[in-house]
């Protein structure tokens, strides 16, 4: 399939206390667009049942040029190391366009 | 009036109805934004109507309260810090984030106050509600300071700060950006503002919105307490986690509060019985709106099970069941 490239896909779930400030992140290592959802679920924190401000989660994920992988991962590293709770995980994806995500957000 | 037949409102029994549902694991879910948007309505409703009360209100009264309102801010994570070191069983960043909760106010616990009042016909001056929006703030600056001075604490004794040692410009829990945090939080924001718009509004344009303020605010309040009552429910199972000496804790603290409140109230402000009630209400209550996400993020080596199973799960229902009948009982005794 000579129309897919590769790409790294990170996946960050959090509290979504920690939305503008990962958003303001990523827009500091020039990825090109990212996607949140809500998300419900438990861990290390509890339940995250969604039904109170602190209670709710996000999915973040966003598409990467591996060359700029190694910078945000330092930064959401940054916050692991000062306590928040972050899952992250970084997967290899096939993408079309990879010009897509060359480019800088605004 | 006995103790027993005021819980017996529709709104305290909707509180037991939604803890029940949950202890019983009904699959009742209510929809994800629920809770926010019925809490939107009832600082509004309270902002508009304290605030047209105040706007009419003696000035030098309400900037008395104004001050005793921060004075207990400060003071009260002060007291709830040093008991919870005291104690030997909470680290000391769980205790600052935990004072924290009990410094500020939960809207919910005075406005189950202000029904219990309305139910036995006793009326409340409207000074309580300008603190109930001054007390929102002060403590999470507090805890602010607290976990900053505890961390530094921990740094001394442990030769390997590391952590501590590495530094980014901007990182979320900064102490600026924590101010502008608890200065601007959406519940100060909009209980202050609908109090300026009550304040600034004419009695005619005032009456025209009395079926939002005034008429359909003790079923809105039904609502959002049978919502906090299945969160309460949904905490019960987290008590042995947190522990007996955090579960005594979250009773005996609200009676401290609570008889600061009341000291405060009727020595220095002068307030009618239902005023004093609100007051002790304030100081006994602990937040569980504005003050977990700021210390979520202000704070995030604590564990917010820990302060939320103690604000929701274990101060509220003892505030709603047992806490607000024996303030009101007290303040009528130290006014009769």
């Amino acid at each position: 399939m000579p129309r897919l490239h590769q790409e790294k896909m990170v996946t960050v779930i959090t509290t979504d206390i920690l939305e503008d400030h990962l958003t303001a992140l990523l827009r500091k290592n020039g990825v090109s667009g990212y996607t949140i959802i809500s998300a419900r679920g438990a861990g290390a924190s509890g339940e995250q049942s969604g039904m109170l401000s602190v209670d709710a989660n996000i999915k973040l994920q966003v598409v990467i040029p591996e060359p700029r992988l190694e910078k945000l991962l330092d930064c959401l590293d940054a916050l692991l190391q000062k306590g928040y709770h972050l899952t992250v995980f970084v997967a290899d994806v096939a993408v079309m366009r990879p010009e897509k995500y060359e480019s800088h957000l605004l | 009036m006995s103790a027993l037949s005021s819980l017996l409102t529709p709104a305290m029994l909707f509180f037991a109805l939604g803890f029940f549902a949950r202890v019983i694991k009904s699959d009742l879910r209510l929809p994800q934004d629920m809770a926010k948007m019925l809490s939107i309505y009832l600082l509004v409703a309270i902002g508009l109507h304290g605030g047209y009360e105040l706007g009419r209100a003696d000035l030098n009264l309400a900037l008395h309260a104004v001050f005793w309102a921060l004075a207990m801010g400060f003071a009260l994570p002060l007291i709830g810090y040093a008991l919870l070191v005291a104690t030997g069983k909470v680290d000391r960043l769980n205790a600052a984030a935990i004072a924290a909760h009990y410094g500020s106010v939960s809207a919910g616990t005075f406005l189950t106050a202000i029904a219990y009042l309305d139910n036995i016909g006793i009326g409340y001056s409207s000074y309580p509600v300008i603190m109930l929006a001054i007390m929102e703030s002060p403590a999470i600056i507090v805890g602010l300071m607290l976990a900053t001075w505890s961390r530094q604490k921990l740094a001394d004794s442990d030769f390997n700060g590391g952590t501590i040692a590495q530094s980014d410009n901007g990182y979320p829990g900064q102490t600026g950006s924590m101010l502008r945090e608890a200065l601007t939080n959406g519940s100060v924001i909009l209980l202050l503002g609908s109090m300026f718009i009550g304040a600034v509004s004419s009695q005619a344009s005032m009456e025209k919105l009395s079926p939002f303020v005034n008429e359909i605010f003790m079923g809105v309040l039904c609502l959002f307490l049978f919502e906090m009552g299945m969160e309460a429910g949904r905490r019960i199972k987290s008590f042995s986690k947190v522990g007996p000496v955090l579960v005594a804790f979250g009773l005996i603290m609200p009676l401290i509060g609570g008889a600061i409140g009341m000291a405060i109230a009727h020595l220095f402000l002068q307030l009618d019985v239902g005023g004093v009630t609100l007051v002790a209400v304030l100081g006994a209550s602990a937040s569980y709106i504005a003050v977990p996400p700021a210390m979520r993020l202000a704070i995030p080596e604590s564990n917010p099970s820990f302060y939320l199973t103690l604000a929701l799960g274990i101060t509220f229902p003892f505030n709603v069941v047992v806490g607000i009948p024996l303030y009101y009982s007290i303040a009528q005794a130290l006014a009769g």
